[in-house]
Order: C-alpha cells, then structure tokens, then sequence
C-alpha cells in the first residue's frame, strides 16, 4: 500500500473527537499538558493522559525544534541526566531560546521530581519530531528503542497509554528508516510482557502493530494464527478497534469469509473516526469493503462513490462495480487490467481477480430474470463465454449453488427459468432479528459506555429521603383527616 | 564429520533422483537418513549462523523430498517437505539464491489444497506469494493453479479437462487423476440439481467418461435412477421442501426482546 495512505490511515485514530479549542501555540500546549499528564500522576486517573494524547496528532504536524525544547526548563530540573539525555537528541539547540526561557523564575519548584511521564512523553514529542524529516529516521529508531527499554524497566501503569503510543512511533520508525520486518521480535516480546501485566493500552496497540507487519509482508497465515492466539482487549480504545476491524476484515476476506470480512470493515468504518479528520484509513477501508460487498453479491450504493472524500480514491473500484452490475466481462476484464496498478498497490488485486466469478453470476441472474427460456447459444453469445459447452456447466453450476432457479433440457439444448422466491418466510424473520439483536446490543453497549460522576447520586438519595419523609406525614395527615385525599395528590403531582 | 557425510549423500541423493528414470527407492532411503543428519545438524529448522552452502543443501534435501512424495503419491509427506521448505523460501529469501525448483513446489502445493478443497487456504497462500500480480499470471508453474481454480469456480469444467495436459512440470500430472475426481463429483452435483433427466450418452460426454459402463458405474455410486431401454438417466427429485415457520425460534427470539424491552423501559 502506498506509503502515504497508510501513514493517514495509521494517523487516523488518534483524534477521534478532535475538540474545537482555539489554536494555542505548540509552546504552551505542550506546557499545559505536562500540568495534566502530572495531575494524572499524582491523581491515579488515567483520563488526563488519555486527554493529553488526544491532541497528540494535531501537535505533532505544529512541531519543531523549539517547541520540543523550550518546555524543557520548566518541568525537568537544570542538573538531571534526563534533560541532557533528552536535549542529545535534538540537533543543535539554538543558544539564545535557552537564556530566554531560564530567567523568568530561577526555581520553578526543582524540588518536585519529574514524573518518568512526562520524560517518556517529551521523548514522543522528539521522536514524532525526528520522524518528520528522512535524515533524522536512524536517530529515530535509536530514540524510540531506548525510549521502549525505558518504559519496560519503569513498569508503571500510569504510564501505559503513553507506551501505546510510543509502540506506534516505534513503528513508523522502523518502517520509514529501515525494515519493518526487524521490528517483529521486539513488538513480540512487549506483546508477552503486556498480556501478563494486563497493560490493555499497550496490548492492543502491539497487536495492530503485529498485525499490520504481517500484513505487509502478506503474512496472512500468521496473521490469523496471531488473531487466534490473542485476545484483543475490550477495553481498547475505538481508535485501535477500528484498525483491530480493519486488518480482521481483511484477513476474513483473503480467506473467502466474505461474511465475517463484511462485519468487521462496517465495525471498522463505524468505529472510525470523521471521514474528513481521517481520509486515509476511510479510504483504505472503503477499498476492500467495496470489494467484499461485491463479493458477498451485493451492489455498493451510488452514493458512497460521490463522498468527497472517497469519489477521487474509489474511481477504479466504480468501473468495477459498474461491470460487475451490468454483467459483461469483457468490460471487467478491460477495467481490471485498466487498474490493475492501483489495485495492485491497494493489495486488492487477486481480491477483485475473483469478482470474475460474480459477473458472470450477475450475468446469469439477469438472463434468467428477464427470459422464461433461453438457449444455450444465446447465453454464451450474451455473456461472452468461450462455448456452448462451458455455458451449460456454467449454468448447471449456478443453479446448483442456488444463484437462479431453472433446469436445462439438455435434449433441446435450453434453460428454463423458474419462477423467483417471493422474499417472505423464515429468512425475513430472521434478517428481523439479527437487526433488532443489534439494536439492543448497541443500546447495552452505550449504557455500559456512560460516565457518571462520582458522588452524584448521593444527592438524589438526600431528595428521596426527603420526598419520603413528606410521604410518611401526608399519609399521617390523610389518617388523620386534615387534609383531603384528592388535593394532596393534585398538590404533589 | 556429519557435515562430510551429508555431502557425500547429498551428491547419492542427487544421482538417485537425476537417473532416468527416477530411483526412488534409494531416493527414499536417502531421505530418511539425510534427514536424521538435519536434524542433528539443526538445519531442518536453521537458528543462528549457517554457512549459505549448508544451507542451500538443506534445501535441495527437501525439495527433492517434495518431488519424490509426488512420485510415490504420499501427499501428507509432501506437506510436511512443503512446510518444512517454507522456512527457506521466506524467511532466508533475502540470504539464499532463488531456487528454480521454488516455483514448481510452490505450485503443486498450491493444486493440492485446490484438490482437497481447501479453497480459503489456496487463497491465503496464493496472497502470501511473493510475486506481483503481472508476474503471477507470466510464471507457468503458478498460473496453471491459478486458472484451474478460477474455472473450477466458474463452472468451466471443460477448460479444466482440457488443461489436463498442459501442465507444466512431470509432477502436476500425479495429481490429474483426483483432480478429475473432484471435477465430476461437482459436475454430478450440478446435474443433480440442473437436470431433470439426461440420456446416458450425454452423460458421459458431460461427465469425461469414455465408455458407458463408466458412467453405469458413476451412476451407481451416486444413486441414480438409470432407465437402460430407454438410456436416460433420471435424478431423484428433492421434493419441495415444506416451508416450516420456526415456531420454537420465534418464540424464543420474542421472549428475549421482550426482555431486554423491560431492561430498558
């Protein structure tokens, strides 16, 4: 796949809900997130970071040398190690943005330590910097294997959503600066280390990481093997489900699982974030989807090839599906070798090589729709067959596997078309209740996923107390006739 | 000392199998005992440092093993040559020369899943090839593979029975046999479901057979009715099926909604 797809679609995930906040300078976002990622420290809530992290994408494309240095003084201390291993890692810090920063406050509460967080995050800032640039991508690989040892010798659960990121630009890394197979092992060993110490973060991040190595190299046995093997953790952020979805879909389809394939990529593209926040991984994942449906004997809509994100990505895939609904194989053929390329790069080739099959399905499907009878001959000449001979296994084979409903009189040499299913039956119930099986799960699923805030409901429990308490003495009062029945109840209702 | 001995039976090995035509028991008995010094050796499954002579040795050995399971029919044994010499083809791709042999194994595997049916695993393995598409229909050895599956799949049974005879290396025809097997238990499955009936010379014309007591054979083991006076061949119906309403699922479905309803109500 092409290099600049998947870097968008890897980016994808990260903002899924970008917050509209006024554009602050790198400086001062970076500053301000430390404050957080500290408080999440010392408060043992996870929600911060995760917050922190969110805006890690749109940082990252503002960075530079100095907003990656000038935060430094502030939070790490003058004399430590850490700030001068961090500071080798930037090329040649311009002297005068130092002074600048130093005499504000000589002591801006050195007593504090810094928190390992906030030097594994500076160490991401620096080495999503150092990925920005082809020069920098060896230094970069260094960083980041440093960086993962680091995170591994701490061993703090604070700090895994922060691994998880780590984990990706590691991969980047590796992918722009050298083999992304080499990276294997290592995604490996961390994948052992986190499933014992139930780092979910980090879990599901190394399985993607794992799954998408495999992929490239077309792995897909292994792949499969890994997906068996594992369980994806539930409490993944959607940003990794949606890729978790995504390679599934992709493994399912290859294996002719088109069913399975169909689920996952939809789960995959209604976990994903807004097309336009992430064109790539919209794409990539509309590029098999639109494969798979085909396959599955469905008709794409119309509508998903004028999305504005996808009309332009999707073109030769609408030449296919414009084939495949007409049922003419020459102009499949012609299409196909037309895009063969793109298809290529998009790794869907041999995926769309086998909508051969469905054409000339779709072709038998219409002949049968529209003639009661039919000879042999002119199915062939129609469908661009090679013999008659081919026609009548083509056609008995179509019956067989149940796509049209006839019988050949071989004697006579013609199908017969029988008449269609009228679509009302046990089928239609049960297309009812996977439906309203999903419906209810999706509502049990956003009651699971709601946030309350702690403590509210002790104030509720004041009111019903009270409400009682008002109960307990109209009752009183109704026993005792000073009031009557029915005002009461208007009054309280 | 191994190391000697592995190459003085490799060269055995070698002549045993070059000689026409093909020695194969010796070549059997050379196989078992290379294949103990592998081991001993570690280069069945090479970890660590391993000169690229041993190494492309240990290959030769299980390519000819690969050939030779073919040539004595044991496809179990070919699959274990097979995923044994998958360690050599991926993982030691970028230290060892491409082996000529490669494409030819990598193509009898890829008919023996067609043949046993394993049409998701024929697909995953024809993925993992590493060969770009243009090439993959320019080599002979994968094409062939490629074009029966796709005609199986269409229904062009008359392609496949044509390309019989077109194969590319010795050993693909070691498979033609079960491969027209496969064809004609579908061929017989589609009829079943095509034809009411069908007279017995357009039978066996359908179906590749030769002579009508084949096909009064075939017949039999499918359970077809045969009407000799009249020489027509007459497929059992499957009666309609009745149109059952799933009482019992319904009813169960009904009950969870109504369940979850009161959940959420």
């Amino acid at each position: 796949m092409a290099d600049v797809e998947m870097k968008d679609a890897k980016t994808k995930g990260e903002t899924n809900s970008d917050v509209a906040a006024p554009p602050q300078s790198p400086v001062v976002e970076i500053k301000s997130n430390i404050a957080l990622i500290e408080r999440a420290v010392s408060t043992l809530e996870p929600r911060f970071t995760i917050r922190v992290l969110r805006s890690l994408t749109a940082l990252r494309k503002r960075l530079d040398e100095k907003a990656c240095w000038t935060p430094c003084p502030k939070s790490i201390p003058q004399d430590s190690t850490i700030r001068s291993s961090l500071l080798s890692w930037l090329p040649a810090t311009p002297a005068q943005d130092e002074s600048m920063e130093v005499d504000p406050s000589p002591s801006p509460k050195a007593s504090s330590e810094t928190v390992p967080e906030t030097e594994i995050y500076f160490r991401l800032l620096i080495l999503h910097h150092l990925l920005t640039s082809p020069s920098t991508y060896s230094a970069a690989i260094d960083l980041a294997n440093e960086t993962v040892r680091k995170i591994q010798s701490f061993n703090r659960r604070s700090l895994d959503p922060i691994a998880a990121r780590v984990w990706f630009a590691l991969e980047r890394a590796y992918e722009l600066g050298g083999e992304l197979s080499d990276a294997r092992p290592l995604f490996l060993a961390a994948q052992r280390t986190a499933s014992l110490r139930h780092d979910d973060e980090t879990q599901a991040s190394l399985i993607n990481r794992l799954l998408r190595s495999y992929l490239h190299y077309n792995l897909y046995d292994q792949a499969d093997k890994l997906i068996s093997k594992t369980n994806f953790p539930a409490s993944a952020p959607n940003s990794q489900y949606a890729r978790y979805h995504y390679y599934l879909g992709r493994i399912k389809a290859v294996q002719l699982d088109y069913t399975a394939a169909h689920t996952n990529l939809q789960q995959a593209i209604r976990r994903a974030p807004a097309p336009k926040l992430a064109p790539g991984f919209y794409q990539a994942v509309h590029k098999v989807f639109v494969v798979v449906e085909l396959l599955m004997g469905d008709i794409p809509e119309r509508s998903l090839f004028r999305h504005p994100v996808l009309e332009k990505a999707l073109h030769g895939y609408f030449d296919i599906v414009k084939a495949v609904r007409t049922g003419s194989l020459s102009q499949f053929q012609n299409t196909l070798t037309l895009h063969a390329t793109s298809f290529e790069s998009d790794k869907t080739y041999r995926l769309v090589a086998r909508l051969r099959q469905n054409v000339i399905k779709t072709g038998i499907r219409r002949l049968s729709l529209s003639y009661s009878r039919i000879s042999l001959r002119d199915i062939c000449v129609k469908l661009h067959l090679d013999s008659e001979e081919d026609a009548e296994y083509i056609v008995g084979k179509a019956i067989r596997d149940g796509v049209i409903e006839g019988r050949i009189v071989h004697e006579k040499g013609w199908m017969e078309c029988g008449g269609q299913k009228t679509g009302f039956g046990p089928e239609v119930s049960e297309m009812f209740s996977r439906r309203i099986g999903y419906c209810l799960e999706l509502h049990n699923q956003s009651v699971k996923a709601m946030r309350y805030p702690l403590n509210a409901h002790r104030k509720d429990l004041v009111d019903a107390e009270g409400a009682r308490e008002r109960e307990k003495e109209l009752a009183k009062g109704i026993q005792e006739g000073e009031i009557d029945e029915e005002d009461a109840l208007g009054g309280d209702f | 000392m191994s190391s000697s001995k592995l190459h003085t039976l490799h060269k055995q090995l070698i002549r045993a199998f070059a000689s026409q035509p093909s020695d194969l028991t010796t070549t059997g008995r050379l196989l078992a005992e290379l294949k103990v010094i592998l081991i001993e050796t570690g280069l069945i499954f090479p970890q660590g440092e391993f000169s690229t002579k041993d190494l492309v040795i240990a290959r030769d050995i299980l390519e000819i093993g690969a050939f030779w399971s073919i040539r004595t029919k044991a496809v179990p044994s070919f699959d274990r040559y097979f995923s044994q010499l998958q360690t050599f083809y991926n993982d030691f791709s970028s230290v060892l020369p491409r082996s000529e042999r490669e494409f030819p194994i990598r193509g009898l595997n890829l008919v023996r899943l067609l043949i046993q049916n394993r049409i998701a695993d024929f697909h995953t393995t024809l993925e993992s090839l590493p060969l770009p598409a243009d090439e993959l229909v320019a080599n002979p050895f994968i094409r062939h593979p490629v074009n029966l599956e796709r005609w199986l799949m269409e229904g062009s049974y008359s392609k496949v029975w044509n390309a019989r005879e077109e194969a590319p290396a010795e050993e693909y025809k070691f498979f033609v046999d079960s491969l027209m097997g496969t064809i004609r238990n579908e061929i017989a499955s589609c009829e079943e479901a095509a034809y009411e009936s069908l007279p017995l010379k357009d039978a066996a014309t359908l179906l590749f057979f030769r002579s009508q007591s084949e096909v009064l054979e075939f017949a039999k083991q499918r359970g077809w009715q045969i009407d000799l006076t009249r020489g027509v061949i007459t497929f059992a119906q499957k009666g309609e099926e009745k149109i059952e309403i799933p009482k019992e699922k319904l009813i169960a479905n009904n009950l969870v909604y109504a369940r979850e309803l009161e959940q959420i109500v």
